[in-house]
């Protein structure tokens, strides 16, 4: 599992200790369950949020 | 309960004026609010100046709609120009607008009265509405219990019989939670479909704005009131709106009905189940063709979806993450998770979107809508974490999203109808999900079964 306090203290998130410890069972649950998605995704596969330039920037 | 159709109707007969519809309502809400606070803010001035602008209007013959004169409310996330508009957070107490949303401009074109702004879930970040700035909102079924959430306020005023309609936001089972449990309609539009433009966002990609109504007909109106193009909203769609309130004796023969045997019937309490397929029996009756299908890895996309949901509430709200003391303990955990998650994370739960997004599509070439339960059970007690389901016991907010949160990142339209009581007389709700922009099919759909029934005649106890 991941260290989550590394994780707040390297990104310097000043999340107290108390609230991590009552973040870091969902945060657990979460890894766990996405973590095999996020490794079955096909290579050529685009996000849902792509980045398109609107018709009137050609105008 | 009267409807918005049948008051439009009295209105244009002048058996009843706007003025004593909303002097009716304001009474009803001194008389009720106290004990549901459902609303942040009620507007009494404004709206008696709309209700006597819309007696005259149509006494000139000038006539917008079923809407002119029917007295409704927005969530408090609605922009309102000159009115406070605080997203039930402490962060914007005092927050008043210099415009309103683009849902408020186009009811007030359409002659709505509006009455207030509903309560809320802090920052539409959870389903209890049982807010930490703002107090509780109370479900009108059972006080003790919640009404669901975020857009609590909204099903509880409508279900009470405070406004006709009320607005609401639905990022995650918003609308279709509190409709659920308050036993009125809700109605998730298809992304884009109604503009978000002046509603103060909670996420990015997820955001749905919607109606909850005492019956499907009273939310499809609306929906023909507040569907269009904007351009002030980027994801807003040019897909042309249609006609959305179905006809008197809406058909469903032949229709293609899907009735999900797996995840959506599982770890659901026996009686949501049962009202499902009690009205699953009844479409069937009705003539459509009741069948059996299997939904893709809906777990997956509700997993999806959470990591999209907590990764874009916090970076919209990164910039006041210095003001801890600001957020109710819920909203603040969830805050922080969305912090410690990786951008290489957000970006793959966007290709999966599109991975899944392909998968449930295929699901339409053989049923034309589908059929769940919009929860697996009736509004749990205020302060209630955790409700036992099936064998196990599972966190509220996880249990009540689970059926309706994957539907927001597919970005399908979804609609939540009664479909009777629990063994302890608590609402329960249908959800039906419909291909993307076939609002109107899924609102026939809703409207047949309503016709049929009569759930949505129900009210709370006195």
């Amino acid at each position: 599992m991941k260290d989550w306090k590394k994780i707040a203290d390297a990104h310097n998130l000043a999340i107290p200790d108390a609230d991590l410890d009552r973040i870091r069972p969902g945060l657990d649950q979460l890894e766990a369950a996405f973590r095999p998605l996020a490794g079955s995704v096909p290579h050529e596969t685009e996000p849902a949020i792509t980045f398109v330039i609107p018709p009137e920037a050609a105008e | 309960m009267t409807t918005i159709l049948e008051t439009a109707k009295a209105l244009r007969a002048r058996q009843v004026s706007s003025a004593e519809l909303t002097e009716a309502a304001i009474q009803q809400i001194h008389k009720i609010n106290p004990k549901l606070n459902a609303f942040i803010t009620v507007t009494e001035d404004l709206a008696r100046q709309q209700a006597k602008a819309a007696d005259e209007a149509l006494a000139r013959g000038v006539d917008h709609g079923p809407l002119q004169g029917i007295p409704v409310a927005v969530k408090d996330m609605f922009s309102t120009k000159g009115i406070r508009t605080t997203c039930g957070s402490a962060l914007f107490t005092n927050h008043v607008p210099d415009t309103d949303a683009a849902v408020v401009e186009k009811l007030a074109g359409a002659g709505a009265v509006l009455l207030g702004k509903t309560g809320m879930h802090e920052l539409a970040y959870g389903i209890t509405s049982n807010n930490p700035h703002f107090g509780a909102v109370r479900n009108p079924w059972d006080t003790e219990r919640i009404p669901g959430g975020s857009s609590g306020g909204s099903g509880a005023a409508v279900v009470a019989g405070l406004v006709f309609m009320a607005m609401g936001s639905d990022t995650g089972g918003s609308i279709r939670i509190p409709a659920s449990f308050c036993g009125t309609v809700g109605l998730k539009p298809t992304s884009g479909r109604v503009s978000r433009y002046g509603t103060m966002p909670l996420d990015f990609s997820l955001d749905h704005m919607g109606p909850l109504a005492r019956t499907v007909r009273d939310a499809a109106l609306t929906l023909e009131a507040i569907a269009g193009f904007d351009q002030r909203d980027d994801t807003s769609s040019r897909v042309p709106p249609s006609k959305y309130v179905p006809d008197a004796a809406p058909s469903i023969r032949g229709l293609r009905i899907g009735l999900a045997h797996n995840f959506y019937m599982e770890r659901i309490d026996p009686d949501a189940g049962a009202a499902v397929v009690r009205m699953a029996e009844m479409a069937e009756k009705l003539g459509a063709h009741v069948t059996q299908v299997r939904v893709p890895d809906i777990l997956a996309l509700n997993t999806v979806g959470r990591v999209i949901l907590l990764v874009e509430a916090s970076a919209l709200m990164e910039r006041h993450m210095n003001q801890r003391d600001k957020f109710g303990p819920d909203v603040l955990a969830l805050l922080d998770q969305g912090r410690l998650l990786p951008a290489t994370d957000y970006v793959n739960a966007q290709r999966l979107r599109r991975v899944m997004q392909r998968e449930f599509n295929q699901l339409w070439s053989q049923i034309d809508c589908l059929l769940t339960p919009t929860t697996p059970m009736a509004a749990p007690r205020i302060g209630e974490n955790t409700v036992p389901l099936g064998d196990a016991t599972d966190d509220v907010r996880l249990a009540a999203t689970r059926l309706v949160r994957g539907i927001n990142v597919l970005g399908l339209p979804a609609l939540s109808i009664p479909c009777g009581l629990d063994r302890r007389g608590l609402p329960l709700g249908l959800q039906i999900i419909g291909k993307a922009f076939n609002e109107a099919g899924v609102l026939r759909v809703g409207a047949a079964l309503e016709d049929a029934t009569d759930h949505h005649r129900l009210t709370p106890p006195a």
